[in-house]
């Protein structure tokens, strides 16, 4: 880690005003110029991944808006945030998007949240406030109230067109046939195979991170549970574990073990529900209901040892709130039954050539692309990005567990479907280790009063990494940023399903298991 | 083919006839708060603690009010966490559909 940050010391010393360490993480303060060539460096040169983008509103304290650039260099458990001062006069940024293509939507975002502008974006049009909404109205600047109602206005979005003999064009959403949340698709179509993807979201953006700056310490970590119901362990795991990590607070081994079961069995649903959608996706009704079947197996399970089907209200600040240790017999012989009919089930979906001609090669993800814009999870993993949280920042009880970490290079549907399935084993197994081993002791720790103090907090979902940055003051929440996966896979998309035919996009979609509620924030 | 038939019938019918035959959760369940008057003290530490803020104190004509709502109820058991005299509880009771709100408020008094 030194050696990294004493490289770029030395190759940009004039240009860093301020170095700074906390535990893991370090902050280096530079001038706004310099960026884009840094960024740069970092991502493409020295390979470290940019995980997250992110304004603060410190006009108060400091006289300026900052932006932190947060790179994860894995190899060494650390992260380097480059930070930037911005005058809240001129509020200009340069973009590093061209340089850096996962840098897109972060800064859209921080236009509308903040009224920040990044010079020379290639696609400077609205992300999260539409059209409806008034020019110069920033939700996340301090002095905007949460009881704000700006009025609506006339207004409108500007959709790439793709044009030529042939070509036309399928708008679909944002109301969908199913029961599922909103999102617009805008396919380009010549003949069968879709020339152009352009999608739309945000459509129920709840203002999360505003909520999060008006609630108390101890009612937060119930907000962060909702934001993306699936992965709802993942989010408070990740929450608590900042606000853990501000304290200086080692939460009991127990607890920590606790929380490692319950964010494998989350895995273990969310892969096999996925698994069921995409079997459901090219009709092979038998493959889904025995998945979905699966399934519900898990979330009955969930439900007897927690009292909740989502696992949900079993987390909080200094561990966590119900022992499960006395239902480790219980936990063990359900999931050695369902790891056995899981992996019948898998054989059986494999070798049914119905379901693996419509999955191989279908909705491929090149490595460059996954790479380029930061595609994270079993999807980039597919995609033959190593990374997982787990293994590359260990948390909870993971530093103490073996566990592989399966990879594929293929990229397509079928890599993806098998990357689930062998993680589904993998958490089986994590969870058996974490049973066998279970310390005894607490299970939670006081945590009343939180120091002030900034901290990262991430975690593995099922959907992939997730990252959390909050800083406290005065016994409450001054920022919190949210950084769902989703947010980083979803114009993933627009990739996988180009020269793929329009009756394959829902399984690509299923494939690459989307949220739009945690993207939406 | 062949195997999938095999396993269809092994696997058999696992739909169950709920609602026709009622389903217990199971123990533990976190399901509808209830309010038990006898106990309660009206010391207003669940409505401070409730996340969506959907329990409520009122004080009128020498009387006190607790009023739980189970729209907004996210069914945490902040409430049964905090209350020094168990005079909430979370039951198994899951079945909460209703026509009309008003049947899914709850509410306790005591004469001052
Ligand atoms: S239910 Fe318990 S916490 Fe709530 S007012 Fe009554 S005694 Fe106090
Ligand atoms: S269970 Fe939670 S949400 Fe429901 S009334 Fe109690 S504290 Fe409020």
């Amino acid at each position: 880690m030194n050696a990294i940050v004493e490289s770029i010391t030395k190759e940009y010393n004039n240009h860093i005003l301020e170095v700074s360490t906390s535990q893991n993480e370090t902050y280096l303060t530079v001038k706004k110029e310099i960026i884009m060539k840094m960024c740069d460096h970092l991502y493409h040169h020295l390979d470290i991944p940019l995980v997250c983008i992110f304004a603060t509103d410190e006009r108060k304290e400091e006289g300026s808006f900052k932006i932190h650039y947060v790179f994860s260099v894995d190899r060494e458990d650390a992260f380097i945030i480059l930070r930037i001062d911005i005058d809240g006069k001129n509020p200009r940024y340069p973009s590093i998007t061209n340089k850096v293509a996962a840098a897109n939507w972060y800064e859209r975002e921080i236009q509308d949240m903040f009224g920040l502008i990044p010079v020379g974006h290639p696609d400077p049009r609205r992300l999260m406030n539409f059209e409806d909404w008034p020019a110069g109205v920033h939700p996340l600047r301090k002095d905007f109230d949460i009881k704000t109602k700006p009025p609506r206005i006339k207004g409108e979005y500007a959709y790439r067109r793709v044009e030529g003999e042939g070509v036309y064009e399928i708008p679909v959403g944002p109301v969908h046939a199913g029961v599922i949340e909103p999102g617009h698709f805008r396919f380009s179509v010549a003949g069968e195979p879709i020339i152009n993807l352009e999608i739309r979201h945000f459509y129920t953006h709840k203002g999360v991170e505003k909520l999060f700056e008006n609630i108390s310490l101890d009612k937060a970590v119930f907000l962060a549970e909702r934001i993306s119901g699936d992965n709802s362990v993942a989010h408070a795991v990740a929450f608590c574990q900042a606000m853990e990590k501000i304290a200086g607070m080692d939460i009991p081994p127990r607890a920590k073990h606790i929380r490692t079961i319950l964010l494998e069995l989350e895995r273990i649903y969310n892969h096999i529900g996925d698994i069921a959608g995409i079997a459901t996706d090219v009709a092979f009704s038998f493959g889904a209901a025995h998945a979905n079947k699966l399934k519900e197996d898990v979330l009955q399970l969930n439900e007897r040892i927690t009292g909740s089907r989502l696992l949900r209200g079993m987390n909080t600040i200094g561990g966590v709130r119900r022992d499960i240790g006395s239902k480790k017999d219980e936990i063990l012989v359900s999931l050695s039954v369902i790891q056995r009919d899981f992996r019948k089930l898998m054989g059986l979906l494999f070798s049914t050539p119905s379901l693996m001609d419509r999955i191989e090669t279908t909705g491929r993800i090149y490595n460059d692309i996954a790479k380029g814009l930061h595609v994270v999870g079993p999807v980039g993993r597919a995609s033959g990005i190593d990374r997982d949280t787990r293994r590359d920042h260990p948390y909870a009880a993971y530093r103490e567990f073996n566990f592989k970490v399966p990879v594929s290079k293929a990229g397509d549907v079928h890599a993806r479907t098998i990357i689930r399935g062998d993680e589904v084993c993998e958490s089986i197994a994590l969870i058996e280790q974490a049973l066998w081993s279970l310390p005894e002791g607490e299970i939670r720790i006081k945590a009343d009063d939180i120091p002030d103090g900034n901290a990262l907090g991430y975690c593995e979902a099922p959907r992939g990494e997730t990252i959390y940055w909050i800083r406290t003051c005065g016994n409450k929440i001054e920022r919190c940023k949210v950084r769902d996966p989703s947010f980083c896979n979803w114009l993933s998309i627009e990739y996988a399903v180009l020269d793929n035919i329009v009756p394959d996009f829902p399984i690509i979609n299923k494939s690459l298991s989307l949220s739009y509620s945690g993207n939406d924030m | 083919m062949l195997e999938i038939l095999i396993k269809t019938i092994k696997t058999g019918c696992q739909t169950t006839k709920y609602p026709d035959v009622p389903e217990a959760a199971p123990e533990g369940f976190r399901g509808m708060p209830q309010l038990l008057s006898d106990k309660c003290t009206f010391c207003g530490e669940c409505v401070r603690v409730c996340p969506p803020g959907v329990i409520t104190i009122t004080e009128k004509n020498n009387e006190k009010t607790l009023a739980l709502s189970y729209c907004g109820c996210i069914f945490c058991a902040r409430c049964e966490e905090v209350c020094q005299s168990d005079a909430v509880k979370l039951t198994q009771e899951y079945e909460l559909a209703s026509l009309t709100k008003e049947d899914l408020v709850t509410i306790i008094r005591r004469k001052l």
